[in-house]
């Protein structure tokens, strides 16, 4: 049937580990997720100084969930999620003004090819 | 210095391996480099080149971003930006030869040029559709023998009528108030693709829901023919390469990469071309010298690496942070709509995982 | 399996069975002992219908 992506369950959770207290430690379980966050999302989150190691499987190819690892220096995992979160937002808005600049800028050098933008609506 | 600078930046090829290939920018990786994330850095580094754009075809380079993120969006193109496609297929009549689950295949692989963000994903349990949600299309045609035909004619265009079903035929069927919405109507992204071919009595009469859907469900929701991006080429020549083997050289990459220029200062009086040696029997000053003209067009063969006599006089990588990306879209959105799309669900991604956690914190208090 | 009792079943309805020719695709009704022929074109190769019934596939 037709996926849609949405679901009233839970995205995301926090595997259980034994030492349950350390909050600098912790395995993230990203349901519905694949490389395309978990890569991104890794590298946001490696890029942050307080961050000792981060890295993230796909335990099964069949089942749609990542998990992903955060250890740090000192601050809580899931606040370097979420600012890792909060990080790659800002630069997709970066990204989507930066192209529509520039798309809007190609339009305006080559109006030739703005009338092949909207072709004629097809005969019937 | 140089050298760390090379392999924070550059991929290396060798002749029988690629070299530099993981980003290693993180910070604690290299002294004396600042690698935390820094938006304003970024934002001055980052730029975004649209090189050709037409209804179908986009290239545009995205420099100073790591590959992480850039194939994050080509990801999303392929499997996660929406479109719309032929899902149900309720077939009335088929008489023709081609089998009814066959049939419902091709129809569902047809692109059909209606913007999917104007519609809602179908609820798994329905088996009705709205207005809402389903776009309703309608294949009906039958195939008779052409009573004007010539009697000794054996082309069958001329034998028989409605012979060559394409998508011509396919027929929108408007919804509620779909028809003030789609003022251009509602057709197939292409026009003359063959379906099915009929014999006269032959029939097809078929009615068809189109729902929105993504890739990743299934191959025919790809807004994208194909949505791929390479790393820019450079080529470095590290010492002068003349006469014999600028020309071996200039053989060893696709046409245009490599030009040869005659820098013997005075334009040969017996060539008028520059790049060509005069060939003067007596007295020849041309120096032919090899120069990269257009990296950009090097498809990275590594061929030159195969030859001794050039080998060490070139040194082939290429930029890690600037991605050359190529969106071919099935028809149903403009390519860059797709990519704005594209980086909407990106966004959207981390948006839910943040709302997410933040649900967990409130729920903990 | 119990055989269908003839007392149940409803009466026939005198159904009307159509096959279509296999030259000129003429419908002919065709009743028991008849001869099978078309009776437009004479042609001696008859066709079934395709059920009326509509059938739903996956586009996928």
């Amino acid at each position: 049937m037709t996926a849609t992506v949405d679901s009233k369950t839970r995205q995301v959770e926090i595997a259980p580990t034994d030492n349950c207290e350390d909050e600098t430690c912790k395995t993230f379980v990203l349901h519905n997720e694949d490389h395309t966050l978990g890569n991104a999302l890794r590298y946001m989150i490696m890029k942050n100084p307080q961050v000792d190691l981060c890295g993230y499987s796909v335990p099964h190819p069949s089942e749609k969930k990542i998990n992903l690892r955060i250890q740090t220096r000192g601050t809580s995992a899931t606040d370097v999620l979420k600012q890792g979160l909060s990080e790659l937002t800002t630069v997709c808005d970066h990204i989507l003004t930066t192209f529509e600049t520039s798309v809007v800028y190609y339009k305006e050098m080559n109006p030739s090819s703005e009338s092949k933008e909207h072709p004629e609506p097809m005969d019937t | 210095m140089a050298n760390i600078e090379e392999i924070r930046t550059r991929v290396r090829l060798g002749e029988f391996e690629v070299t530099n290939g993981h980003t290693t920018d993180f910070p604690g990786s290299y002294s004396g480099y600042d690698d935390a994330w820094n938006q304003v850095k970024f934002e001055k580094k980052f730029h975004i080149d649209v090189i050709r754009l037409t209804d179908r075809d986009l290239e545009f380079d995205m420099v100073g971003i790591d590959c992480a993120i850039a194939n994050a969006f080509r990801r999303i193109l392929l499997s996660e930006v929406p479109t719309m496609a032929v899902d149900k297929v309720f077939i009335y009549n088929n008489t023709s030869i081609i089998q009814d689950e066959v049939l419902a295949h091709r129809l569902g692989l047809i692109p059909i040029k209606v913007d999917p963000r104007l519609f809602e994903y179908r609820t798994a349990d329905d088996t009705e559709g709205t207005p809402e949600d389903t776009v309703v299309l309608e294949l009906k045609v039958r195939c008779k023998k052409n009573p004007n035909a010539t009697k000794d004619t054996t082309d069958p265009d001329v034998l028989y009528v409605n012979h060559k079903v394409t998508t011509n035929n396919i027929k929108w069927l408007s919804q509620g108030n779909q028809a003030a919405l789609f003022k251009d109507g509602i057709h197939p992204a292409d026009e003359d693709v063959l379906i099915a071919k009929l014999r006269p009595g032959q029939e097809i009469d078929i009615k068809m829901h189109c729902v929105k859907g993504i890739g990743k469900d299934h191959a025919k929701f790809s807004p994208v023919a194909t949505a791929s991006y390479r790393l820019l080429p450079e080529i470095t020549l590290t010492q002068p390469v003349e006469g014999a083997l600028a020309e071996q050289l200039k053989q060893c990459f696709a046409p245009g990469v490599i030009e040869i220029d005659n820098i013997d200062g005075v334009l040969c009086v017996v060539s008028v071309d520059s790049a060509v040696c005069c060939r003067c029997a007596v007295g020849c000053v041309c120096v032919l010298r090899a120069r990269v003209a257009a990296a950009r067009k090097d498809t990275c063969s590594r061929e030159v690496l195969r030859h001794d006599t050039i080998k060490d006089c070139v040194k082939l990588t290429r930029v890690r942070d600037h991605f050359i990306f190529s969106v071919e879209s099935t028809g149903a959105l403009p390519p860059d709509v797709l990519v704005t799309e594209a980086i909407k669900v990106l966004q959207a991604k981390c948006r839910r995982v943040l709302q997410e956690l933040e649900d967990v914190d409130s729920d903990d208090q | 399996m119990d055989t269908p009792k003839d007392k149940d079943q409803p009466p026939a309805k005198p159904q009307v069975m159509l096959y279509i020719c296999g030259e000129c695709h003429h419908e002919n009704e065709i009743k028991a002992r008849d001869p099978i022929r078309c009776r437009e074109c004479g042609y001696r190769i008859m066709y079934k219908k395709r059920t009326k019934r509509m059938v739903v596939f996956d586009g996928r």
